[in-house]
Parts: C-alpha cells; sequence; structure tokens
C-alpha cells in the first residue's frame, strides 16, 4: 500500500524533499534481484518487496525521528548502506527503505587506534584514511566496498586478514545504536560517557545481543556510528602502484612478501595451516585465487595481470601444458601475506614460514613469485579492492560447501565436495565447469586462528534461468551430502529460514512451526523476547529468528 | 542497439557498487574517492550505473514510466565514462556507458526530453552548433586575420577542426587562434574547413539524441573526404571523442588527433622549441573525452559465446574499452617540455579523473548540478597548492572558469595551448 500524503509529508519534514522519494522507478532500484548477486542470502529467484518510499538521513537524529514515525504509522523499515544481498533489503510490503549514504564521517583516533565510522563509510575510504597515520582496518570477505558499520554491527564479518586482525565481531567496540522503538543507545564505554574504546563496560554491554556472532543483518534498528579497532600498518601511507587499468599492482618495500603456498595433499595442508595458526607469522591469509577453480586458475591470473585479457582468452590458455603444470603445482593451494615491523621481523618470518613448509614439505608457488605476479597479488589481497572478481567469470555466484570450521575436519572431505561439483558441472551444464573444487576463504574467522571459514564458488548466469534452477538444484544437492556427512547447514541455504522465497518475511506462525523443533529451541526464545523488549511493533523483519515461547511451555 | 538488447547486462550486474567509485586500488582519500557526480550529487542509488541497469529493466518490463523525476534522472548522466572503467576492473562484459546512453535515447525516442535540450536541437538542425544563438554565418569569425587554406575550396593534409565551443566563446577564441597559429609556425600544411565547418554532434550523442548525431556525422564524414585531408587535429576533447570513436563506426577513415598529441609529436621531431620559462605550479585535469574515452574505435564483428557451459564472453574476442590506452602522457609530456612549468596531481586523474560537469550535455541542460561537479574540481584542484590548472578541452575550461571551491575560492584555469604560448 501507498503511503498516505500525510505520512509521506511527515517523513520528508525530517530529512528534506530532496532526500525522500516514492518514484516508482527510484523505488524499483531498491529492490534485489538476489540471482544478480551472491544468492545465498535470500529467494534464489524473486525481488524483494517494494518499497514505499526510500528515505536518505543524514544524521542520527533524523534516523531516531523516522524511527518513531515507523512506530507511530506500523510501518516496517529496514536501513541499508551498500546493498550487497538480500540482507539489506526490506522483506515487507508495508515498509520503507533507508539509505544510508549521507552519513559517511570518520573520525581516525590515530593515539588509541580506533576509527569511529558512520554507515556510508566503507572498508577502502577507512583503510585508506587509517593508513596515511600507520594504521589498517580488517577488511572482511564481501570486499572493500561494503559498509564497516554493516559488516562490524550487521553480519560476520571475517576476511583475509582476520589471521591477524580478528573478526568484525572482535573489532567492534563502542556504537551509537537507534533501536526499533526510536530509543538511542550508546554501548560499552561510549554509554558511560567514557568514550569510545571499549565494546563491553564500564556502559550497558549489549554487543552480543544486538550483533551476536553472526550480526542481526539490520533487524535491530539502525547503527548510525560504530568505533573499530585499528591495527598496525607498517607501510608508506599511500600504497603506491602501478600498471595500467585493471591491472594494478603494489609497489611496496621488502618488508611485505607475498607467497602462494602449495602443499602435497590436504593433510599437509591442514598441518601447515595450524602452524601458521600457532606460530603468528602472518598478516593476511586467504584461499583466494582457487575461487576460479582448480582447472583454470593459472589461466585466469594471466588474463587478469594482462590489460588486453579477455574470458575469451580462457580457451586457448587453458591448452598451455605450463599453465597446466603450474594447476597442478598449486592443487592445494593457499596465498599468504607476511609485513615485517623491522627487517629483523620480516626475517624471522620468512625464516619460520619455510621452516613450516619444510615440516610439511610444501613449497611456494614459482608463477606466483613472477615480480608482477607478486605485486598484482599483494595488492589484491591487501585492498580487497579487486575482490568483485567474485562476479567476473558469470556474474554470479552462489556458495556452496560453506564451512567455518576446524581445518582439519574440512579438508578431509574437500576431495569428496570436489567431486561432487565436478560430476554436477560434468552432468548438468547449469554451472561453470572449472574443475571442481572452487574453494575460497580465510586461513582464518577469529584472530590468531584456530578455524577457517570456506565455501565453493558456484558460478551461475542470472540471464539463464535454467542457469539459476540448476545452481538452486545443486545446492539442494550439496545440502544432501552435507547432511549424510554431519556437517550441519550449507552456506547455500543459511538463509533459507529468514527470508520466505517470494522475497518477504516469514511471519511468526511460520516461524515458529520452524524453530519449536530446532535442537536448540530456548535460543529462539530468548531472542523472541529481546525482540519484544526493544521492538514491541515488529518493525525490524524476519531476519531475527525468534520462537513464540508459550510454543515450548513457557511464559 | 535498443535498450531490450541491453537486457543480458541489466541482469548481470552483480550489485558490487564499483560503478561509484574510483578503482579501489588508486584510491587516495576518502573526500576524493567517489567518481560519479550524479550519484554524489543525488545520492539515491538510481542514479548509479547499477541503478540504471536496474532503471532499464523497469522501463522495459513497464514497471515504471518516464517521470519528470526519471526522465531528469536518465539526462542526469554526463556520459563521463567513469563508472565504465570501475566496472571493468572486475567485470569483462557490462558496458555501463553504452548502457546509460541507450537509457537517453530511449527517453529521446519517446519524447521524454529536458526543457533545455530544445533549444540546444534546434541550434544544431538550423545553425549546425549545440550552442544556443550562435550563427552558422559567424562560425568562422574566430579565424579572421589568420591566413589559413578553406578547404572548402584548397587542398592541404591536416584539417584544423576546432568545434563549436572555441569557435564562438568570445573567451576561448584566442585558444583556437594560438593552437591554429602553431600549427602553420610549426610547418604543417593545414588549413581550415571553410563553409563546410559544422558541429561534430558529438555531444547531441551524449545527450541521447541519436539520430541527429548521425545526421550531423554523415555530412561531417563527406566534407572530410571531399577535402582530402590525412589528418583532423582538434583542440576540443569532444570532438575528439567524436571524429575518433564514433566517426569511425560510421565509417571515417582519416587520422585524428588532439592537439596534444600532434605538439608532442612537434615537440618530439624538434619542430617545436622553448625559449621561456612558464614558473607556475599547475595541476591537470584530464578531460574524459580524451582520457579514459579518448581510445580508438576498433571494428569488431561477433556474437556472444559461452564456453565451460555458464562463463558468457565473445566470439571473435571484442575490443574492450576500459580507458588503459586513452591520452594521458600526451599533455604531460608536453607540459614536462615547459621550462619552469611544476606539475602537481589532484587524487583523481588518467582514467579516473572527476569529470568537469559539462559532460553530456549538462553544463546547458542541468547548470546548477553541473556548477557543483565543477567545484567538486576546483576544491580538489587546490588541494594540491597549484595556482592553476590546466586542461585540453574548452567545455571543461568553460566550466571551471568562474567556478569556484567548497571554500569560495577559485583557481586560474588554462588550456594547454596558452601554456605553450606563454612558453615560445
Amino acid at each position: 500500500m501507498a503511503l498516505t500524503a500525510e505520512i509521506y509529508q511527515a517523513f520528508e519534514d525530517v530529512v528534506g524533499q530532496r532526500n525522500i522519494s516514492q518514484d516508482k522507478g527510484v523505488l524499483e532500484s531498491y529492490r534485489c534481484i538476489t540471482s544478480q548477486s551472491s544468492a545465498h542470502y535470500g529467494p534464489f529467484d524473486h525481488k524483494t518487496p517494494l518499497p514505499q518510499a526510500v528515505i536518505m538521513p543524514g544524521s542520527t537524529e533524523e534516523v531516531q525521528k523516522i524511527i518513531k514515525l515507523c512506530n507511530k504509522y506500523k510501518i516496517q523499515f529496514k536501513a541499508s548502506t551498500t546493498f550487497w544481498s538480500a540482507m539489506g533489503f526490506i522483506g515487507s510490503e508495508n515498509a520503507i527503505q533507508l539509505d544510508m549514504r549521507r552519513m559517511k564521517g570518520i573520525e581516525i583516533d590515530e593515539k588509541n587506534m580506533i576509527a569511529v565510522v558512520e554507515p556510508y563509510a566503507i572498508g577502502a575510504v577507512v583503510q585508506v584514511e587509517a593508513m596515511k597515520v600507520g594504521l589498517n582496518c580488517n577488511i572482511p570477505g564481501v570486499g572493500c566496498s561494503s559498509s564497516v558499520v554493516a559488516s562490524t554491527a550487521g553480519w560476520v564479518g571475517f576476511g583475509p586478514t582476520s589471521i591477524s586482525m580478528g573478526v568484525a565481531g572482535e573489532n567492534m567496540l563502542g556504537a551509537e545504536w537507534v533501536l526499533p522503538d526510536g530509543e538511542v543507545l550508546r554501548t560499552g564505554s561510549l554509554g558511560a560517557g567514557a568514550g569510545w574504546f571499549n565494546g563491553e563496560g564500564p556502559g550497558p554491554s549489549t554487543r552480543s545481543v544486538l550483533r551476536g556472532f553472526q550480526g542481526t543483518t539490520g533487524t535491530m534498528g539502525v547503527c548510525t556510528k560504530v568505533a573499530i579497532r585499528l591495527h598496525p600498518w607498517p607501510g608508506p601511507t599511500c600504497i603506491p602502484t602501478r600498471g595500467q587499468t585493471p591491472a594494478y599492482k603494489a609497489s611496496l618495500p621488502d618488508n611485505f612478501k607475498c607467497y602462494t603456498l602449495c602443499y602435497p595433499s590436504w593433510e599437509a595442508w591442514a598441518k601447515g595451516a595450524a602452524m601458521l595458526h600457532e606460530a603468528e607469522i602472518v598478516y593476511l591469509g586467504h584461499r583466494q585465487f582457487n575461487m576460479f577453480g582448480r582447472d583454470i586458475k593459472a589461466a585466469m591470473l594471466r588474463i587478469l595481470n594482462d590489460p588486453n585479457g579477455q574470458l575469451a582468452d580462457l580457451e586457448p590458455l587453458l591448452q598451455d601444458p605450463e599453465l597446466k603444470k603450474q594447476n597442478e603445482l598449486m592443487k592445494m593451494d593457499i596465498q599468504v601475506v607476511l609485513a615485517g615491523m623491522t627487517a629483523r621481523d620480516i626475517a624471522y618470518k620468512e625464516k619460520v614460514l619455510d621452516r613450516i613448509l619444510e615440516l610439511c614439505g610444501g613449497w611456494k608457488s614459482e608463477m606466483m613469485l613472477e615480480k608482477d605476479m607478486q605485486d598484482y597479488v599483494l595488492l589484491y589481497l591487501l585492498r580487497l579492492g579487486h575482490k568483485n572478481l567474485n562476479y567476473t567469470l558469470c556474474g554470479s555466484y552462489e556458495g556452496n560447501y560453506g564451512l567455518s570450521s576446524n581445518v582439519f575436519v574440512a579438508t578431509a572431505v574437500i576431495e569428496e565436495a570436489s567431486e561432487l561439483k565436478d560430476k554436477w558441472a560434468k552432468t548438468h551444464t547449469t554451472i561453470a565447469d572449472t574443475g571442481g573444487d572452487s574453494d575460497m576463504g580465510s586461513l582464518s574467522i577469529i584472530g590468531g586462528g584456530g578455524a577457517m571459514g570456506w565455501e565453493f564458488f558456484v558460478n551461475f548466469d542470472a540471464y539463464d534461468k535454467a542457469s539459476i534452477q540448476g545452481t538452486n538444484d545443486f545446492i539442494d544437492e550439496t545440502q544432501k551430502w552435507m547432511t549424510s556427512k554431519g556437517l550441519g547447514v550449507d552456506m547455500g541455504r543459511w538463509n533459507q529460514d529468514i527470508r520466505r522465497k517470494d522475497g518477504l518475511n516469514f511471519t511468526q506462525e511460520e516461524h515458529d512451526a520452524m524453530y519449536v523443533n530446532a535442537a536448540q529451541p530456548l535460543v529462539f526464545a530468548y531472542q523472541w523476547k529481546v525482540r519484544e523488549a526493544v521492538n514491541p511493533n515488529h518493525l525490524g523483519g524476519s531476519y531475527y529468528r525468534t520462537l513464540t515461547p508459550s510454543k515450548i511451555g513457557l511464559a | 542497439m535498443a535498450l531490450q538488447d541491453f537486457r543480458p547486462m541489466q541482469e548481470r550486474c552483480s550489485n558490487c557498487l564499483n560503478c561509484r567509485w574510483v578503482p579501489f586500488d588508486k584510491l587516495k582519500s576518502e573526500r576524493f574517492g567517489e567518481n560519479c557526480p550524479s550519484i554524489a550529487y543525488n545520492n539515491f542509488m538510481t542514479y548509479s550505473a547499477r541503478g540504471r541497469f536496474q532503471l532499464g529493466q523497469t522501463i522495459l518490463d513497464g514497471d515504471a514510466d518516464y517521470t519528470e523525476t526519471i526522465t531528469e534522472l536518465v539526462h542526469d548522466c554526463m556520459a563521463c565514462g567513469s563508472c565504465d572503467v570501475t566496472c571493468k576492473v572486475c567485470r569483462y562484459n557490462l558496458e555501463p556507458l553504452e548502457h546509460n546512453i541507450e537509457l537517453k535515447v530511449d527517453a529521446v525516442e519517446k519524447g521524454k526530453t529536458l526543457p533545455a535540450q530544445a533549444g540546444i536541437m534546434a541550434a544544431l538542425k538550423q545553425e549546425q552548433t549545440m550552442i544556443p544563438g550562435s550563427k552558422k554565418a559567424q562560425r568562422l569569425d574566430w579565424a579572421k586575420g589568420i591566413q589559413v587554406k578553406d578547404l572548402f575550396k584548397d587542398k592541404a593534409e591536416v584539417a584544423f577542426y576546432p568545434g563549436c565551443k572555441y569557435s564562438y566563446d568570445p573567451k576561448l577564441q584566442k585558444v583556437a587562434q594560438a593552437a591554429l597559429k602553431l600549427l602553420i609556425d610549426a610547418g604543417a600544411d593545414v588549413g581550415i574547413m571553410g563553409n563546410a565547418d559544422a558541429c561534430c554532434g558529438g555531444r547531441a550523442l551524449q545527450m541521447g539524441f541519436r539520430a541527429e548525431f548521425t545526421e550531423r556525422a554523415e555530412a561531417n564524414i563527406k566534407a572530410f573526404n571531399t577535402a582530402g585531408v590525412k589528418v583532423i587535429v582538434t583542440p576540443c576533447s569532444d570532438c575528439y571523442h567524436a571524429l575518433k570513436r564514433q566517426y569511425a563506426k560510421l565509417g571515417l577513415a582519416i587520422e585524428v588527433l588532439h592537439t596534444v598529441e600532434y605538439l608532442e609529436r612537434l615537440i618530439e621531431e624538434g619542430k617545436l622549441t622553448f625559449t621561456k620559462s612558464v614558473n607556475m605550479t599547475v595541476t591537470y585535469h584530464d578531460p574524459c573525452h580524451l582520457g579514459r574515452l579518448g581510445e580508438p574505435f576498433v571494428p569488431w564483428d561477433g556474437t556472444e559465446k559461452k564456453i565451460m557451459n555458464q562463463v558468457h564472453t565473445w566470439s571473435p574476442k571484442r575490443p574492450r574499452y576500459n580507458g588503459a590506452y586513452g591520452i594521458y602522457d600526451a599533455p604531460r609530456n608536453v607540459l614536462a617540455a615547459i621550462p619552469g612549468l611544476r606539475l602537481v596531481e589532484m587524487d583523481r586523474i588518467r582514467e579516473y579523473a572527476w569529470c568537469c560537469g559539462a559532460g553530456g550535455g549538462c553544463s546547458q541542460t542541468l547548470p546548477e548540478y553541473s556548477a557543483w561537479t565543477a567545484s567538486e574540481r576546483i576544491t580538489e584542484a587546490n588541494t594540491t597548492g597549484a595556482e592553476a590548472m590546466v586542461t585540453a578541452c574548452p567545455w571543461c575550461e568553460a566550466n571551471f572558469m568562474g567556478a569556484v571551491d567548497e571554500h569560495g575560492k577559485s583557481i586560474q584555469v588554462f588550456d594547454i595551448i596558452e601554456l605553450v604560448q606563454q612558453a615560445l
């Protein structure tokens, strides 16, 4: 239903005429066709609902007024900034979309190694401003084009640098939060008027309620500011680059080293990863370029490093015996970056790395030691500016065999997962056939190491409906296999219980039916109570999983 | 192509939002990180290349109309191509700039235009210029007093083609005069097009008036061919792009050079030497249509081909315009050859330069927005500490002249030819 003139005017009075729209053409661009991006966060081949208006607040006070109006008129809302995946979009036909683009402030507190950022401060700009004073921030796997607030307050937020910098939940300090009822909550030390430095006390410690481990994806009001921990950056104040677009390369001093480590078996790979966790020498660790697929990654790296390279070059390059050999040598690989704080430090780290490789029977890929290749990979990984090469092959991908697990558990069945995908690609033409194993992910999903974050990239064509459906079928197949192995819910199905296939929110009745038989229903009943406390009008959508307590005999 | 031919691209855009920023590997500051004036000014996602892909689908599906808001939004794109460059850092099969222009063409064909466009297009039809109020009869007034061949009557190897802005703008005519004199003094066998001199029509295409552009282009190609010249030299970056990239699609086979390229050649060959110092610190603004859009046209006739089941590519290999081979070094080499001159660079340069604000006809159709875009660039220029900003396009120069930065401070603006002249 369209907003009444009175309600629209009330919103317009808050933000001004320039910052609100209900033009149909504008509203349509605030719908997510999830198969155009990574599909595992929402319905597969449907649009999210059309918002009743798009509103762009410019301050916390404006956000607060908007949310109070939403409560007054019982209108759902969702705030988003960089709109990556369906999670940022509304799930109700009676909802408005907040676009937080106008709030983009960044304050760097060099002395205390903190950045206080607003929602439209993306990873790239926070990083570039931090580097000016010798600091850096964790950029999660989503890449540097995404909002730091979104990944810090709303989602898991692990990535290549998590091994040395931790994940979003670990880096989140104080936050300013407009709750779903319109009240403003300042968390951690900020709540006690002591500044931004701590996410826990002496103020109220609501971090676990508002984000938990996975994040509540914008269903608990609007986080308008967050402080994040910054980390040492032993490099120049601006990364020098060379090369023609798109094959840009870093020109960094010798205290940075970038290697592709290769192992003879998955057992050796897992042992190497665990030793890297123990040794604490890695600045950044990610299995990155395997995302293109085991059979094509060397060819893709050649294409990416050539300003004239194109996907049309793939077929001839795949016939090159040297590249086939390189693929074989890099079959079980991972990229790492070492960063030395001093010359002695980098010498020590190199020595430890070499010893780990020796103990595991591993080696450094020679192809990836070529100067241009090394500098390309270094820039890619440090900035995550080319992160959207995720979409290069087909325009869309889905993650399957997604695991956030102990390395020994994950690697034990990786070849089986690879065979499953390879067989599907060979027998069904709906996904890209690139060699089975297209696993990629972080060396660690927690600061210091201990567990990894993995997914296989399943590339498909969002313009080809058969390709979309076939990919969906393949994720079903993967889930069956994962269930048979006791591996839990596949990444491609992580969010299937929080947005319906038609793009709308689940109703409470539907959620009750799902969670009443869950292994731990009390968790969902607890979340129901949290929601009732801060979101009495249920304006946040069904990404926050709840179970009516009476369904399991609770008051 | 028509809008429906872009359907696969519309559906394959992955909402990565790279189209809003300079290439992240080149990002130097938060303040000067955005690349697209349209979304930077208007904020709604719809104004980005991603939003336009989605809007295009909506139009095709009949889910939205060209309302007043949407009509202005469609024409608000400066056709500067910055989204095109950043999209292609990661994607090999999307053409956001072509799509943005096709949306304009679609709007124009449906009669959805901006009020100011009517006068501009009437001037093009009646007076063969896109500067309303200017007369065909006065087009060559700028060249009065210069002894030069009239290619309508005489033969020469080189056609000097100043374009509408240099021909008619009284503040800029001196640049065209200086450029022509430089060519003559260097011994070039040069002429001007005489009565056949007329607007290139490039800005008509940028505004979505494809039929009018094509009509003008075909007439000009015929005139150049009749004149029998081997090279066309233009000091205007808009004309340069039109002639080099767009006319080539329609069959123009004559070499096209921007004046800065010609001057660079003269310096390399020792035919142009400087005798005076120009003691000044300057910053250089890359015009969009000379820089990232200055790559030559490469003929291609092929089709989409899927390999490895779902990887879409092209057979044969398709030319890729991503700004890698634009004209960036020639102007910098000319500046470097001027004694005493010091060049300091802005944050956004070369293929990721910020637009001056005149692109897509916006300086004439949406002046407030255009002035804001120019102001952003002046702010960036003043941040470098330069005393002056140098450029190589009359539309850029005109848009910067009189513009002030966010603190109300202006900067001297020169065409590169003016500095060359000072050094002689």
